[in-house]
């Protein structure tokens, strides 16, 4: 397959991931996991590094192709490269505490300095820092606030379907104590990211 | 006063839309107004989306665990699938069912196996060096009696470089008035008034070897006279020529006088020579009885001897004539080697006895005894010729 072709059937696929086509999106998953796997295989990783980093890589392309923002400048294939080799680096440097890890590369899959993949990935992890903070906010929310708010923003409930879950007597009751949960929410959230 | 929670039901009815017309203007109004209130409303649009897109980033995280996990049951599929196909109890090509812990060892393997290698060849190569060295080591300690041998060669070889030098170095060295240019040069002196001179071996082996094919003799006035090889002793480098010119007729009278027995340790020692185009003179003291590896027919003189020297004349202070200049050794400082006169002497009795063409009268009387150094020279050095060998 040469480039063009290449690229054009890349083209193709965002599209359906970007209309939501999960089939799409498998097929995506299914053809690069070897070239990834194989890439933290060689570069002491075992199975399970290599998944967490492949659904972490996926995830960052994922997100950027649903928000419609994704500039590629290469293939998918590189752009994966790029995203989970930076990745499985950073992991390797925390885990080794060496300064100087040197990654084993697929001469195939690059070039992938230039592929706008570091930016992304920056994006991508300032997002996963709020969500942990997040996280962490709606832990220490406590019951019943937390399962409420989770239920209606996580899980899209209806304000009906919580109203009897929760045994409110009615949605107004329930609404309003969804509203005093979110400004507690609020307190804990900014709190602890703004400080961060 | 409305508070917080009431703020956020606001929020949330127009972010719905649920608003009336004019409600609706009027928040967007006090949004445009209000800082606080905007900042508040800001907060919690940040709020609010961040919760949906945590929900969102929760499902698609489930999503992507649940693919690959679909991906690897559906790797594992076909192998079930043949299984059934071909109606075997066992698969054609049966994928290699691996424990835990061979699981964990390729894992290992597949990881470290760079490292590994590098390791390895270390280690080998870290093993010939020891082994190499230590052999070499002891190589260099252990045999006495090899290291005599190899000394014994070496000097061999030092012999014939020291030699062999004294040629190739005459070679270079340019007559320049000459129509062609001398193959070799060196010295040579007078032995006897009628014809007869002396140099070393050496320098005229072009000529012995029939490769030369003529040999010049040429004096302080530029006179040159042809000459031939009378005799040449290869063991002791001296050699006999005599000037065949027909016009020739004497040197005059020999101021020096041939010592026949042998010079003592540290006498001054002074030579005549020709290393370039004009007479070089040299002086230094005889500084060991015995010539190259312990030979008893050389002196050794500290004199500094280039090449062109060879076959000069060696004269002690008193204008004996004492040896003649043979070679150096190039690996010891200042180490020169002459022929002793005696065996010079020697030479000539010996050729005496054979009947020569004409008989030899070596000179008796020393002029030159008594005679300050410089007056020495102004006599001496009308006897010393540079000998050329042309090819």
């Amino acid at each position: 397959m040469d480039s063009t072709t290449a690229l054009a059937a890349d083209a193709q696929l965002i599209r359906a991931i970007q209309g939501g086509d999960e089939r799409a999106l498998s097929q995506l998953y299914r053809l690069h996991w070897p070239m990834v796997s194989h890439f933290v295989l060689q570069n002491s990783g075992t199975e399970d590094d290599a998944r967490d980093v492949y659904q972490e890589g996926v995830m960052v392309f994922y997100e950027k192709v649903r928000e419609g923002s994704l500039e590629l400048s290469c293939q998918i294939k590189t752009y994966l490269y790029a995203v989970c080799r930076r990745l499985w680096l950073k992991r390797l440097t925390t885990k080794s505490r060496l300064h100087g890890v040197r990654l084993l590369d697929d001469d195939d899959y690059g070039p992938y300095l230039n592929t706008g993949a570091e930016d992304d990935l920056h994006e991508a992890e300032e997002r996963d820092r709020r969500f942990a903070t997040m996280s962490e906010a709606l832990t220490h929310l406590g019951e019943p606030c937390r399962s409420l708010l989770e239920g209606f923003y996580l899980l899209d409930k209806s304000m009906q379907d919580l109203t009897a879950e929760h045994g409110y007597t009615n949605a107004d009751t329930a609404k309003t104590q969804k509203y005093k949960c979110l400004t507690r929410l609020k307190k804990l959230f900014f709190a602890s990211y703004k400080e961060a | 006063m409305q508070t917080e929670a009431d703020y956020y039901a606001l929020f949330e009815a127009y972010q719905r839309g649920e608003l009336a017309a004019g409600a609706r203007a009027d928040l967007e109004a006090r949004l445009s107004t209000d800082p606080r209130l905007h900042q508040r409303y800001t907060e919690f649009e940040e709020l609010t989306s961040t919760l949906r897109a945590y929900g969102e980033r929760r499902r698609t995280r489930q999503m992507l665990g649940g693919l690959h996990e679909a991906m690897l049951a559906a790797d594992e599929a076909p192998a079930a699938e043949e299984k059934q196909a071909d109606g075997l109890s066992y698969s054609v090509n049966p994928r290699l069912s691996i424990s835990r812990t061979e699981r964990r060892l390729r894992e290992f393997w597949s990881g470290h196996r760079a490292t590994m290698g590098v390791a390895a060849s270390v280690a080998v190569l870290a093993v010939f060096c020891t082994l190499l060295g230590l052999q070499a080591w002891q190589n260099a300690h252990v045999p006495t009696i090899r290291n005599y041998t190899m000394l014994v060669r070496q000097i061999d070889n030092l012999k014939k470089n020291q030699r062999a030098l004294s040629n190739a170095l005459n070679q270079q060295v340019p007559t320049a008035p000459a129509e062609r240019p001398s193959k070799y040069s060196g010295t040579g002196f007078a032995l006897t008034a009628d014809g007869y001179l002396v140099t070393s071996a050496h320098v005229i082996t072009g000529v012995d070897a029939k490769k030369a094919d003529s040999l010049l003799v040429e004096g302080r006035d530029h006179k040159r006279y042809y000459a031939e090889t009378v005799y040449a002793d290869r063991a002791h480098d001296l050699a006999i020529l005599r000037i065949k010119d027909k016009d020739f007729k004497t040197f005059g009278k020999l101021p020096y006088t041939f010592k026949a027995g042998q010079a003592d340790l540290g006498e001054r020692v002074y030579t005549l020579g020709y290393p370039r185009e004009d007479v070089v003179y040299g002086e230094g003291a005889l500084s060991a009885r015995s010539g190259f590896g312990g030979d008893t027919a050389f002196y050794q003189v500290s004199i500094p001897l280039n090449p062109g020297n060879s076959g000069g004349p060696l004269l002690d202070a008193q204008g004996n004539l004492i040896g003649v200049v043979s070679g150096r050794q190039d690996d010891v400082l200042g180490a020169a080697f002459a022929t002793k006169s005696s065996y010079l002497v020697r030479l000539v009795d010996s050729l005496k006895n054979k009947q020569p063409v004409q008989p030899y009268h070596l000179p008796r009387t020393n002029q030159l005894t008594g005679a300050a150094r410089p007056q020495q020279l102004k006599r001496l050095q009308d006897f010393v010729f540079v000998v050329k060998v042309y090819e």
